[in-house]
């Protein structure tokens, strides 16, 4: 499961928890998502993400 | 010695962004109203330019024209975004609650985390020059912070001062990450000292320097690994440079 990180904005995207809220649903692979989907914050192409491997934010954990 | 590019001023992207037509909602000000942007990387569509170096994602040499030209409230996630204001006045406003007026020298860290907005504005009566530098998290979805800070001209004349990272007086983002600031009378020479597993970029705001072999002018830029140590030779009074180093 990957993590994917808009470019325009900095919108996260990860697999593992898809985004229900626009219709895709948890351990949908970035591979899946149609090549016309774009960013639901700023409308960047999905062409404009790049995959991240950072961890979350963890209360306590030095950043 | 290895030097990964040297980025002239005229080889960067370039946009053009007025107040009106497709960027209406995006670019604010009177119809006059134009942002000018030249990216050192691949800014959106500048996808076939140079990806960044290290975590810093953009680095964007901007001008805003005056009576109210900006950027519209619009949303972020996860990049720290810096801006270093070079000349006239920046309305900084965010989510976090923050409304924030920044002069020449003054610079910001705006950490978007797990969501914010923000606008940027000037509604000064002449142009805005601002460098806006992008950086990747060391943490997804971290809670948002806004910090700001004041290069102080004197206290910095002729020595590296760093503005953001882990120094004393600097603003710490909690990423492998530096940016310092340079001002230098000519036929000085400094060394910058980063650490070897780190990426280097300089940036020439104003005046002439030689890096590495490399003369640059005005807005040119150097990127440079491997390296621990890097003679910066000033040629010109008033030389003016930003220091980025970068976890790679």
């Amino acid at each position: 499961m990957k993590k994917y990180l808009c470019l325009g904005c900095g919108f996260s995207y990860d697999e593992a928890r898809g985004l229900p809220e626009h219709g895709i649903a948890p351990g949908t692979r970035w591979a899946d998502i149609p090549d016309d989907w774009v960013c639901p914050d700023c409308g960047t192409p999905k062409a404009g993400f790049d995959m991240v491997e950072i961890p979350y934010y963890a209360e306590g954990r030095p950043a | 010695m290895s030097v990964r590019f040297v980025l002239r001023a005229g080889e960067r992207g370039y946009s053009w962004l007025p107040s009106v037509g497709l960027n209406s909602s995006y670019v604010a000000g009177h119809p006059d109203g134009v942002i000018t942007r030249h990216s050192s990387f691949n800014f959106h569509e500048y996808q076939s330019g140079i990806p960044g170096l290290g975590v810093m994602k953009v680095f964007g040499d901007e001008v805003f024209t005056p009576n109210g030209t900006g950027y519209n409230m619009h949303p972020h996630h996860n990049f720290i975004i810096m801006a270093f204001v070079l000349g006239g006045a920046l309305t900084h406003i965010n989510t976090i609650g923050k409304i924030d007026e920044l002069g020449k020298d003054d610079y910001y860290v705006f950490s978007a985390g797990s969501g914010g907005k923000h606008s940027e504005l000037n509604i000064g009566e002449k142009d805005l020059a601002v460098i806006y530098v992008w950086v990747l998290p060391g943490q997804l979805l971290a809670p948002p912070s806004y910090r700001r800070s004041h290069f102080d001209r004197q206290a910095g004349a002729n020595r590296i001062t760093c503005l953001v990272g882990d120094e004393k007086g600097a603003l710490p983002i909690g990423q492998v990450f530096k940016v310092s600031r340079l001002v230098s009378d000519a036929d000085r020479s400094h060394v910058y000292r980063p650490s070897k597993v780190n990426g280097f970029y300089a940036f020439v705001l104003e005046g002439e320097v030689a890096i590495a072999d490399a003369i640059l002018t005005r807005r040119d830029s150097i990127a440079l690994d491997g390296e621990d140590k890097i003679e910066i030779a000033a040629r010109t009074d008033g030389t003016d440079l930003l220091l980025v180093e970068t976890r790679l």
